[in-house]
């Protein structure tokens, strides 16, 4: 097996991991919501999402998470996995907007034999402003270096 | 005691609900469609016959296909948000939310997965404009070998 992704040697504490930029659009919010059984109308319906005070139907939290965490297995590839994700949203997303998620590496530590990153997350929209924040840690394979 | 919480959600803490599902191929090829990813090793059998899985697998949070019970429609609440956060607190406007997610293991298609839900906690925070209810569910998803999978901790925000 050929092993794709970043090398443990090649990480930096404070660097950034490569940012994923994004723009959900009304199609792909309606088939998360389809996939994940999620029939919450704010998600749908523009007339129950306005009178919830919301600028539009809004990005579902748990996709806000799919793409930190798309963020995170493109730049590791086949070297680490995602051990924990977390995140919290303090603004709606909107479809038609460009999201970005960011990284920067806080933590790189070896504890019971396994290499361990903490990575420092933010979702941004396209006006800088944050939709969401969090913390990740991913955990390298024992033969992520034979690549 | 937060007075702001009426007895009849705070004793729904602690009640389990618990639901199995069969992940398919299709399964996980709709999901990874949903969320933009385009990695084959979620779709194509034999490129992910090559990678360390072996076989074809859910991306890392493929769990949250099975985070909603599917109730029919007509129990669901008029606004059509989940089932697990229907307690009766005096707030319907979802404003936000927070998610810990943490991975066991990457599901593969033909797992059996088991979803065990808990209300773990209801309480309130005064906001700058209003009062906020906080409404914490924790979901453990494991398979047909009782091996943990992945584990949620959802907290979701409510005001009037």
């Amino acid at each position: 097996m050929k092993i794709h992704g970043v090398h443990w040697e090649d990480i930096c504490v404070n660097t950034a991991i490569p940012e994923l930029r994004v723009c959900p659009d009304p199609m792909q919010v309606f088939m998360f919501s389809a996939v994940t059984w999620n029939r919450h109308r704010i998600h749908y319906s523009k007339d129950a999402a306005l009178c919830e005070g919301l600028p539009d139907v809004v990005v579902q939290r748990a996709l806000i998470g799919d793409f930190l965490a798309r963020m995170l297995t493109d730049w590791v590839g086949d070297s680490a996995e995602l051990h924990r994700l977390a995140w919290k949203v303090i603004r709606s997303a909107v479809p038609g907007r460009d999201i970005v998620c960011r990284g920067r590496i806080q933590d790189k530590t070896v504890r019971g034999g396994k290499k361990h990153l903490v990575c420092e997350l933010t979702v941004s929209n396209e006006n800088g402003e944050t939709i969401a924040c969090g913390e990740a840690e991913v955990v390298f394979h024992a033969d992520h270096a034979l690549g | 005691m937060d007075r702001s919480i009426p007895q009849e959600a705070l004793v729904r803490i602690g009640v389990k609900k618990v639901r199995q599902y069969d992940v398919t191929r299709q399964d996980i090829k709709r999901f990874a469609q949903a969320i933009g990813e385009a990695n084959p090793v979620h779709f194509d059998e034999d490129y992910a016959a090559g990678t360390r899985y072996g076989t074809i697998v859910g991306p890392p949070l493929f769990c949250q296909m099975f985070t909603f019970e599917d109730v029919p429609p007509e129990r669901l609440p008029r606004d059509g948000s989940p089932s697990e956060i229907d307690v009766p607190i005096p707030a319907q406007r979802t404003v936000g939310g927070a998610s810990s997610y943490e991975i066991f293991q990457r599901v593969r298609a033909g797992d059996q997965i088991t979803a065990t839900s808990v209300l773990k906690d209801v309480f309130s925070k005064d906001g700058a404009s209003g009062k906020l209810y906080f409404i914490i569910v924790e979901t453990e998803f494991s398979n047909q070998r009782g091996e943990p999978v992945a584990k949620e901790t959802a907290t979701y925000i409510k005001r009037l």
